[in-house]
């Protein structure tokens, strides 16, 4: 199995069904309201075997995994990792963003203090799965139940709220945009679009107690 | 950057190998053997450790979180028996042999950096008692590791 090169997208255009999501190490201290409630947001909770901490996906975010056989572009993890950072970076800067990487312990994409996209991957055997999610104009509120990957004190933005009065085009075209960016910073020539939609959670592994 | 290298060159010098001068040439112990997923191995009787090599670890980022099998619990050459995470990223580990999971390194809860810092020693991950000796024939001494190594990282 050599060159695997996918990416799969379950969210923004028919909508993911808002869903909280934890990692591997199931922070779930981080979830601020009783599971109970979450019900009543209308909000799922998911426990998966990504890295990375407690986040909301939702409607109105850009939701990418690529699926890459790290070992056959001879990468690992934090190259990869950095690379979908700087692929949301460049993104962002397509809209006039001024979005930067991370500080140390703090990986995604933040415009000053506030974070505009979120990372969380699983490799195994050098194949990568689940990826990141970008929020062009998710409701923020979700946000607010949740330490966001675990870093308290910072707040969530989204391009909706980095580009004000902006003429922004359709989640079709952003959508594409980034993954052209995902593309380009992969060294990848070409990108054959799928339609998949019976890809929602499938492929994400389900750990529940 | 200067600390690990002095590090690099400490260990390098203990067991004969070089390191570059320039940028950083992953540390490979000769007496080990290693898999193909950056797993190395110190056979000892029938007892074998191990863990994950200073390539991987450097590839991987800061460690943050290692997962741990049960002690008992059966691992199989080539098959994943836990994972680390670095930089939000959950990479499995995979056995680069067969056996029985005996001592699993507990400090690795309260110090996962040691995976990084240590690799080799204080960052071993667990020890089995090996169903199949044999297999320890399908890995790689230094020489091969390192050259493996080389090509992986020449590819980008």
């Amino acid at each position: 199995m050599d060159d695997v090169q996918e990416m799969r997208s379950p969210g923004t255009l028919h909508g993911a069904s808002p869903s909280y999501t934890l990692g591997k190490r199931r922070t779930d201290h981080n979830l601020l309201i009783p599971e109970a409630e979450l019900k009543g947001l209308g909000a799922e909770l998911h426990y998966t075997q990504r890295g990375g901490d407690i986040t909301f996906h939702g409607p109105h975010q850009a939701i990418l995994y690529p699926i890459i056989s790290l070992r056959s572009i001879g990468i690992g993890a934090r190259n990869y990792v950095e690379t979908l950072e700087r692929s949301m970076i460049e993104f962002a800067s397509v809209y006039g963003v001024k979005a930067r990487a991370g500080h140390k312990g703090e990986t995604g994409v933040w415009v000053g203090d506030r974070k505009i996209g979120a990372i969380g991957v699983r490799i195994s055997s050098g194949i990568t799965s689940h990826g990141l999610a970008f929020n062009i104009d998710p409701d923020l509120k979700y946000f607010e139940h949740i330490v966001p990957c675990g870093i308290a004190d910072k707040e969530v933005t989204s391009l909706r709220r980095e580009t004000d009065d902006m003429l922004l085009p359709s989640e079709e075209v952003i959508h594409e945009q980034l993954v052209s960016c995902l593309a380009k910073a992969f060294s990848y020539d070409d990108v054959v679009w799928k339609e998949d939609p019976s890809f929602i959670l499938d492929n994400q592994e389900e750990y529940k107690d | 950057m200067a600390a690990r290298f002095l590090w690099a060159s400490r260990v390098a010098s203990h067991l004969r190998i070089s390191v570059a001068q320039r940028g950083f040439a992953s540390v490979v112990l000769k007496d080990l053997k290693y898999a193909e997923s950056h797993e190395w191995v110190k056979i000892d009787g029938n007892k074998a450790t191990f863990g994950i090599t200073d390539h991987a670890q450097d590839h991987l980022g800061d460690v943050v979180y290692v997962e741990l099998p049960d002690l008992g619990r059966s691992v199989s050459q080539g098959e994943s028996f836990g994972a680390v995470e670095s930089v939000k990223a959950t990479s499995d580990i995979n056995s680069p042999v067969s056996g029985k999971v005996v001592e699993v390194n507990e400090v690795l809860g309260e110090t996962p950096g040691l995976v990084n810092t240590s690799p080799y020693e204080e960052g071993w991950i667990i020890k089995v008692e090996l169903s199949d000796a044999g297999e320890v024939e399908k890995l790689m001494d230094s020489d091969k590791y390192s050259k493996f190594c080389e090509e992986e990282d020449a590819k980008h």
